[in-house]
């Protein structure tokens, strides 16, 4: 479904984000991507819902090469990704239910649509009885769970969680990673990108790890810390499996 | 369905006017202050523009007659000066009627009276009074009667005795055209320049709502659409917040205008073209704040 070959991304001033990716995910997997502040997890992410574009290098979304999207088409590929941030990014003038509507609406779903819909959504993430709260009036983790239902609501390919738990407690955690398994088992891609080795090492999916840019494991089945020897023999691997 | 879109951006657009209340309202505020200052510098102008040209209108010429010039005489003089394209009109005043005008002038006082009845005759002089089109014209006008052919029979002309006012007057006229044309420009050029970085900062407090809208898939109509109604909507508010500073100011200067304006005071003025002033207003605020909302907006279009 997602596919990275020799992917670069360098900015202004010759910083590295990213340097000769080539990774291949398929439809359905859950992905957690890992490695230190600055190691080119975001940018990763953002090269995967056309924020920004590789300097070398293509992306792949389903065998088509996102740098032939025509710039205004972008907004319609969009729609197959949905995305849930660290700092929630939920429109603080809309109500919980009209945060997640919008979605629906620009991508000119019906109104009858939207009105079955978002309650049924917003009931699966837990947040049915809280539709008409605003941003502001509503804990960390209820915003996230209503930046989830936003995500899921157009019924996305993929799901990209940057950070999704880094402001939230505990147990609101938790709640937001057995959303994103309970999402995964339905069929949808997720690419979790996270610090938190509670989280991955207990997850047990595959584990993609980045340092200074640079692709340095790729586990089918990994842990958020890993020796040096598997580093190198299960990136052979992956190569040879992609 | 493109029916739709603009149903939903237009409800969109209403929702934030409203929910970002005192955004909306220092918009509208500054939006009002600069559509006021536009429009006060227009009202003044065509105000002042008015009141000169009713002075203006007061200008006028006299040519006096010799006593002994038939009235034929003068209505041919006259007849021969219509044709001058620099005179605007001509009216006759004979002798009697001079007379009754210098009566009424002097309130039918007793003592005039008496001093004409002693005289015996009327000892004023038929008249041929003119107005030229533009005060600048008197010269070239009272220039050619004095020599013409019938200069003769010209007891004389009142023109070198007003001249230097008239003079005076045509400068300032002049100056206040210029000044006012030069202060104009500048008075609407500042009220865009204000309304447009106003929008332009609202249109910044809201660049993390664009991003949230780019990430979701919204496109362009979706994300610029909304803030096209908003700047309409600003536009419509402030015209109305401008309509009632308008009658404030001129209720203020109605007792310094009162006379000057045909049909009373700058109140009058006000009432009289009410329906061309707020529809003037309406479509510039709506001009201003849905144009810069657009030019503001563009950099946070890009995908």
């Amino acid at each position: 479904m997602l596919k990275f070959e020799n992917v670069s991304k360098i900015y202004p001033g010759d910083f590295v984000a990213l340097e000769d990716i080539d990774i291949a995910i398929k439809k359905g997997e859950f992905v957690s991507i890992v490695g230190h502040s600055g190691s080119g997890k975001s940018t990763f992410l953002k090269l995967v819902y056309a924020e920004e574009q590789p300097t070398t290098g293509t992306v792949y979304f389903n065998e088509r090469p996102l740098s032939a999207i025509n710039r205004k088409h972008l907004p319609f590929y969009r729609r197959n990704i949905g995305t849930v941030f660290q700092d929630f990014k939920l429109l603080p003038k809309k109500t919980a239910y009209e945060n997640v509507a919008y979605a629906l609406e620009v991508s000119d779903g019906m109104m009858d649509e939207i009105k079955e819909l978002v309650p049924e959504i917003l009931d699966i993430v837990g947040m049915g009885n809280k539709m008409e709260k605003y941003p502001h009036q509503l804990s960390g983790g209820e915003q996230q769970k209503v930046c989830l239902a936003r995500a899921l609501v157009c019924k996305p390919l993929v799901i990209i969680a940057d950070e999704p738990t880094g402001n939230l407690d505990p147990t609101s955690t938790w709640e937001i990673i057995q959303l994103l398994v309970k999402i995964n088992s339905m069929g949808t891609t997720v690419l979790l990108a996270s610090h938190n080795k509670g989280i991955v090492d207990k997850l047990n999916r595959r584990v993609i790890e980045l340092e200074k840019g640079k692709l340095i494991r790729d586990n089918a089945k990994g842990k958020y810390d890993s020796n040096g020897k598997e580093k190198i023999a299960t990136d052979e691997k992956r190569k040879q499996t992609v | 369905m493109k029916l739709i879109k603009l149903k939903r951006t237009f409800t969109e657009g209403l929702d934030n006017f409203y929910r970002n209340g005192w955004l909306s309202f220092a918009t509208v505020s500054v939006l009002a202050i600069s559509l006021y200052i536009i429009s006060i510098t227009i009202v003044l102008g065509v105000t002042a523009n008015i009141i000169l040209k009713n002075i203006q209108d007061k200008i006028n010429v006299s040519v006096y007659f010799n006593s002994d010039v038939e009235e034929n005489i003068i209505l041919d003089i006259k007849s021969k000066l219509v044709g001058y394209q620099e005179i605007k009109s001509i009216d006759y005043v004979s002798k009697d009627q001079a007379l009754e005008q210098f009566k009424k002038l002097g309130n039918n006082n007793p003592s005039i009276l008496q001093a004409l009845d002693e005289i015996g005759d009327n000892p004023l002089l038929s008249s041929l009074v003119i107005k030229a089109k533009t005060p600048d014209q008197y010269d070239i006008i009272t220039s050619a009667i004095g020599n013409s052919s019938f200069a003769q029979d010209i007891s004389r002309i009142d023109f070198e005795e007003n001249k230097s006012a008239i003079q005076r007057l045509t400068s300032i006229i002049k100056l206040v055209e210029k000044v006012g044309f030069t202060l104009g420009i500048v008075f609407v050029f500042i009220g865009i320049m204000i309304t447009f970085n106003a929008i332009r900062l609202t249109m910044y407090a809201h660049k993390q709502e664009f991003e949230i809208m780019r990430l979701v898939g919204a496109s362009n109509i979706y994300i610029r659409m909304p803030f096209v109604f908003e700047g309409i909507f600003y536009g419509v508010a402030s015209a109305f917040l401008v309509m009632i500073f308008l009658y404030i100011t001129s209720k203020f200067l109605a007792p310094i205008t009162q006379g000057s304006i045909s049909g009373g005071d700058i109140v009058s003025f006000y009432f009289s073209n009410f329906f061309i002033i707020f529809g003037s207003l309406l479509l510039s605020g709506v001009a201003l704040g849905t144009l810069s909302g657009i030019i503001a907006i563009r950099r946070y279009l890009k995908v």
